[in-house]
């Protein structure tokens, strides 16, 4: 199975052990741009829908982990749920992770090279409900470019798109 | 290819082969989901809601090392349904469940000859007895099935948060059936 070392962290797949912090986030209000915050079952649900990601596709979003102590921190990574027009790269970290440091962009950043150089991907999007202002900004760090004319799941979503030469920037 | 390890991946009975979810089902399975059939189980639902559901059944397993059996037509190797028992986090009980995934399998006794092989297994090898099906009020054929397999109305047990519905509970092995 897949895993990627950064500076600080490690990105792996997800384990049943995952399951907890996971599942607390979709159920909380962290979770409000990505369908949440969901009862309980429904987070549960969900969290088996991203191991179900990893056993049918072979890819799917990696836990990132504090590479020191082994903590999840949150995940980033791959989602291409059904026949999406084209495959996502998302991101989020739990509550209880340190903000402002860079680590939502060191792992993202880890999983767009991943997605370039070892799956060899062309292109991946990410799908932004507009209001979420750091994700937006941290789209462009990664050097994502937005592209008015994608599809998109909801109308109102912005689309950006990041490539192999897109470069991140700092 | 078998993503799922047993213990319980496969059960015969006099007409069905009831096997663990396959990579190669996923198209039907999500059928099922965007289908009006699917109207007591949280669906019709679009195309990726429908394979968040198919996803699901896979990850059920990893998590839980048990999750829904496809129902498949021994003589004909046609897939009709599912059978399962259901347990995501912070549901009251583990759920006994099953569905039927066209109309022409329906009345041939199908889900009431898969439920009672699974709930039996599942007794004997987990001692999991008296355990519920959580019912849509306006589900009367699953209503009627949960009778004829010997379940009665629980009013007593909360349905799970956030789906408001009845609660069947089966009998426990120990009493006649």
């Amino acid at each position: 199975m897949t895993r990627i070392e950064t500076e600080r962290l490690v990105l792996r797949a997800p384990l049943a052990e995952d399951s907890a912090a996971l599942v607390g986030f979709f159920a909380s209000e962290r979770a409000a741009f990505v369908g949440g915050p969901l009862a309980l079952g429904l987070a549960w649900r969900h969290v088996a829908t991203i191991c179900g990601h990893w056993m049918l596709k072979g890819f799917g979003p990696f836990i990132l982990t504090d590479r020191h102590t082994g903590e999840s921190l949150g995940l980033t990574g791959p989602w291409a749920p059904g026949d999406r027009p084209e495959p996502e790269v998302v991101w989020a970290l739990w509550d209880h992770a340190p903000k402002g440091q860079g680590l939502a962009q060191e792992g993202a950043q880890a999983a767009l090279d991943h997605l370039f150089t070892g799956l060899r991907w062309e292109s991946v999007v990410c799908y932004i409900d507009p209001s979420n202002a750091p994700s937006i900004a941290l789209a462009r760090r990664l050097g994502g470019v937005e592209d008015p004319h994608a599809a998109r799941p909801a109308p109102t979503d912005l689309v950006f798109r990041h490539a192999p030469n897109s470069g991140a920037r700092p | 290819m078998s993503l799922i390890s047993p213990p319980l991946t496969q059960l015969q009975t006099a007409r069905l082969s009831l096997r663990a979810p396959q990579p190669e089902d996923e198209q039907d399975i999500m059928a099922f989901y965007m289908s009006p059939r699917s109207k007591h189980v949280g669906g019709p639902y679009d195309r990726v809601g429908a394979w968040h559901r198919a996803a699901g059944f896979f990850g059920h397993w990893a998590l839980r090392g048990h999750g829904k059996l496809i129902s498949v037509e021994r003589a004909t190797g046609a897939r009709v349904g599912t059978v399962g028992v259901g347990r995501p986090e912070g549901w009251p009980e583990r759920d006994l469940n099953w569905t039927i995934w066209s109309d022409a399998y329906e009345g041939r006794g199908y889900a009431f000859e898969a439920t009672k092989a699974l709930r039996d297994a599942v007794a004997k090898l987990y001692g999991w007895t008296g355990l519920v099906s959580y019912i849509e009020a306006d589900n009367a054929r699953s209503i009627k099935l949960a009778e004829r397999l010997g379940a009665v109305l629980d009013p007593q047990a909360p349905p799970p948060d956030p789906y408001p519905c009845l609660v069947y509970r089966h009998p426990k092995s120990e009493e006649p059936q």
